[in-house]
Order: structure tokens, then sequence, then C-alpha cells
């Protein structure tokens, strides 16, 4: 459905995206992972027709993006980052609108538009003017516009962002259902939203892809090293001493004291072995309460850093 | 492109910008004409045609600034550009919504002739000329602010680049008057934009010049298409 092969695009000398390929099959939903500043934009924005690459070639629905715009643009639906609202015009005249501009072509343009907006909930909102919506419903309202016509293929630009705790899982949700009929690219720089929503994983920094994969594999790609927070009551001294003691125990790092009389720390182990039952053991042996034990989260600082360090291959390319 | 004529043509009466400029230009035309017309018991139409010209320099950045500038400023531009809409239609739908808020202006002319025409004899024939011609120097003097503002995203600093563009060139046709220089004389008049309109007020419409000032619409029309794809570019 989408199809991208060598795109580079250059601000200057600078490179905003470096020669990335990649090819999104028909009803996948898929994550683009990345920093600020990583690519993502650029790339969603070349994808759209909105900029230009300076070598390489955007296909959607196999029409090159830049070879015939118009047919190409009437299979997207886009949500830039920042939703692209008519200030001083009503949600309704607003969502009319977008229905012109796109020569959408439904049975009932009103039946249409209401779906979308009992969809993405902003039917309460309909009469009001955009200037005076909060960023939520602003964001939400972005979403609708890039409904309008159904489009097969959606692209949303960070499409949480802004929204309240609540909102997140509604929008999640409604990004969840919509995916059933279409093929949609997202991008986040958060972690968890790709494993709840993305059927697949591209990650990108620097304008290189350096992972492409599922949410699961790339988790169990990623964390090769196991690390686990503990909280554990008793003399922190004694406490590291006891842990160390564990076979397969690499590294014990002192991180808090967040409850009174007992510390956290960070237990770094061998991959392969799993210390949770040694560890319980030989700390109920010496009298020292285990609390709290959870995987440690892994950042996406971490899974750069790691992802980075596994493929060199990456950085001689990148001298080239 | 009917949508964006639409959704810019209800902007301008949605917020002030459409009534101040047809207010300013009226208010200053009533004087004009009272003064001209009413007080010199004149139904001479042409002097008052060459004003609405004159008066065109300074309220048609009111009705251009916003045009792109807005659109740049609250990144609406992403959804008009990733829409399936030639760049050009965009353009064009923009500029005819300028272009019908300023019909808005030249409807109201209509009562003046209503009152030339119960005290006196107005020349039907000079009065079409004077409405096609001042229709074309309208459509050049706001195709050259929409192709102002879309080089910026500041709307007052498209206003007044605007109006130092139209001021300048509104001297340029006094520029060559001491130089006793045929060619440069000539060159200035092949360019001007108001000289040219002293044959029209005469009652003269030659295609030529009609079809100079509908020239200088496209052309930045034209230009204002590419400048915008450039953008992508960049």
């Amino acid at each position: 459905m989408i199809e991208v092969s060598h795109l580079t695009k250059k601000y200057g000398d600078k490179r905003g995206v470096d020669n990335i390929s990649f090819k999104i099959n028909e009803g996948e939903i898929v994550g683009f992972l990345g920093p600020n500043g990583a690519g993502k934009t650029t790339t969603m924005n070349i994808i759209t027709g909105y900029l230009s690459a300076t070598s390489g070639v955007a296909k959607v629905a196999d029409i090159d993006v830049l070879e015939d715009p118009i047919a190409a643009k009437k299979h997207i639906g886009y949500l830039p980052e920042h939703p692209p609202l008519y200030l001083d015009m009503k949600v309704s005249e607003y969502l009319d609108f977008v229905y012109e501009l796109k020569r959408a072509d439904t049975p009932n343009r009103n039946d249409h538009i209401s779906e979308i907006c009992e969809l993405v909930g902003i039917s309460e909102v309909y009469n009001r003017v955009c200037k005076n919506l909060s960023k939520g419903y602003r964001q939400r309202v972005g979403l609708a516009q890039a409904l309008i016509g159904n489009p097969e293929v959606l692209i949303l630009d960070e499409p949480t962002v802004g929204l309240d705790p609540r909102q997140i899982v509604e929008i999640r949700n409604v990004i969840k259902e919509l995916g059933k009929r279409r093929t949609i690219i997202l991008s986040t720089h958060i972690l968890s939203e790709v494993e709840q929503i993305c059927e697949r994983v591209l990650v990108i920094d620097k304008g290189i892809i350096i992972a492409d994969d599922t949410p699961e594999d790339l988790a169990a790609h990623v964390s090769g090293e196991h690390k686990l927070a503990v909280r554990i009551a008793g003399p922190q001294r004694n406490i590291i001493q006891t842990l160390r003691s564990i076979d397969g125990i690499r590294q014990v790092t002192p991180l808090a004291n967040r409850e009174k009389d007992a510390f956290d720390f960070l237990v770094e182990s061998h991959p392969k072995i799993d210390v949770r039952k040694p560890m319980f053991n030989a700390l109920a042996k010496a009298g020292y309460p285990l609390l709290m034990v959870r995987p440690h989260d892994m950042s996406l600082e971490d899974i750069f850093i790691s992802l980075t360090e596994n493929e060199p291959a990456h950085d001689d390319l990148k001298g080239v | 492109m009917l949508a964006v004529f639409k959704r810019d043509l209800r902007s301008y009466f949605t917020s002030p910008l459409g009534y101040v400029f047809i207010a300013a230009f009226l208010a200053v035309l009533n004087a004009y004409f009272y003064i001209n017309n009413i007080l010199r018991a004149s139904s001479d139409v042409a002097s008052l045609f060459g004003f609405i010209r004159f008066v065109l320099i300074f309220t048609t950045p009111i009705l251009t600034m916003r045009l792109f500038s807005e659109e740049f400023k609250q990144r609406t531009d992403q959804m008009l550009f990733t829409s399936p809409n030639s760049v050009f239609g965009i353009v064009f739908g923009k500029f005819i919504s300028a272009l019908a808020v300023f019909t808005v202006v030249i409807i109201f002319t209509l009562l003046y002739l209503v009152i030339i025409a119960a005290y006196g004899q107005p020349n039907v024939k000079q009065v079409i000329a004077n409405y096609i011609a001042i229709y074309c120097v309208a459509a050049a003097f706001i195709s050259i602010g929409l192709f102002i503002s879309s080089l910026t995203e500041n709307q007052l600093i498209s206003a007044i680049l605007s109006l130092a563009i139209f001021l300048g060139l509104y001297l340029l046709d006094y520029s060559g008057i001491g130089m006793n220089n045929r060619i440069i004389n000539n060159f200035l008049y092949a360019i001007s934009m108001f000289r040219r309109y002293e044959n029209i007020s005469r009652g003269v419409l030659a295609i030529s010049d009609l079809v100079y000032y509908v020239s200088v619409a496209s052309v930045f029309l034209f230009i204002t298409t590419r400048v915008i794809e450039k953008k992508r570019w960049s």
C-alpha cells in the first residue's frame, strides 16, 4: 500500500532523512518510533506530498506521490503534528469545508460527518468555534479531518500528544478500530503506545531506520540483559553483599531510598538466568524482606543505545 | 478551488477584515464623489474611477495580507497542500475570494451612477469601459498582494511590503519626468500600472491595455504557485 524506496531529504547539508526504504502492506498498523528530530515528520510529509524528497520515490496505492500527486493524495488522510484547524471556524463549518476540499465522495455528507464525530468523540463540540477548544479536542478534530472521505491510508503524526490519560486510551482504541479496515502509519516517541497499537515498528534515528520488527520481537531483541528494579528492607550495605553473592547477578546498583528503612536497587543479571527465585531465597535467609520486584522499563533511550551498539555496521555506513 | 474560495470569502466576513476593507474604501470614495461630482455638479465618472485605482494602493494590502500568511502561521497549509487539489487551484481560489470582496465595493459604486443618472446624463460607454478596466486593475493589484503574502507568515510584513511595492509602482510613473529620454519614458510607460489607465479614463478601451493588466495578474498568480511549489523542495 505504501512503498518508500531510497528516500533522502536534505536540508542544506543536513540530511533529515537518509536513504530509507520500507514497504507497508494493506491493513497494517505501523508505528514510527524515534526521538524528536529523528526524521519521522519529514518522512510523513514526503509520503503525503507536502514536502518533496531530494531523491528517492514514495508510492501510495502504487501511485508515485510526485508524479501524480492529486491521485495519490486522494488515498491519504493526514493528521499533521499540529492539527490544521481554522481557528475562526466552527467545528461543523470546518468539517464541511474539509469535505469539499477533499472532494469526498460519500453517499450522504451529513451522515458521513456525524459518523466520524461520533467515532472520535467530538459530537458535543460540533457547534463550537475551534478557537475555544482545548488541546485535546483540537487534536480530535484534527483526527476527524483526516478521516473525512474514508481514505484507505491514514498517516498520523503523534496523534496522542496533548491528550489526557483517559483520552489517550480512547484515541488508541479508535485507532485500533480504524486499523481493521485501513493502513495506518503513526509516529510517536512513546514506546508503550507502539506496543499497544501497532503490529510492526520502524525505529528511526538520525534519519536512518535502525530496526523494523514487531513490538514483541523488538522488546526481546533489545532486552538482552535482564534488569530488575527491586525494593528491599534492611541495611543497604548488607543487602548489596547478599545480592552480589547470588549466582547470575552481574551488577547491583543502589538507586534510592523511597521508603523508610528500605532501599531500591537495580539488579542486572545474565540474560539466560532467572535470578528471581534465588534472590528471594537468599534474601529470606538473610532476613531482608523483599518488598517489590519489577522488570526495569526499557526507555526509548535504552533501545536506541542497545540498537546502535548491537549494529555497528550502521556506524560504518554513516561514514560513507 | 471552490472550497477554498468559499472558505476564504467567509473568513473575510467572520473577521473584521472584510468590513474594514469595504468601509474604508467606501468612506474615501464617498468623500471623493461628494466633492468631485456633487459639489461640482459633474457627471464625469472617469476621475472617480481614476481615484478608485489610487485608493487600491492603500486598501489592497488589507485584502491580501493574510491570504497565505495566515495559512502558514496556523499551519493549515499542511492540510491544503496535502488535499487532492492542484496548487494553482488553491491559489486561484484565494485570488477570486479577494476579488469577490472588491466586487462588493464595486456594487456600492452603482449608487453613484444612480445619483448621476437622476440629475444628469452619464456616458454609458465610458462607464462600462471604466468598470471593465477597474476590474482588470484590481486583479493585477490583488495578484501582486497574494504573491507577497505567499512569501511570509507574518501578516504585517505582508501588508507593509505590498503597500511599499504599490507605492513604488505609483512613483515609477513620475520618475521619468525629469529625464528627457524617450526610450526610458517609453519603457516606464510600458510597465506602468497607472499611466495606462489614463487612456481608459478618456474612454479609449484599448485591448492592449487590458491585456497588460490581465498579464500582470496571470504572471503573479503563476509565480505564487511556483513559490509555493518551491517551498516543498527547500
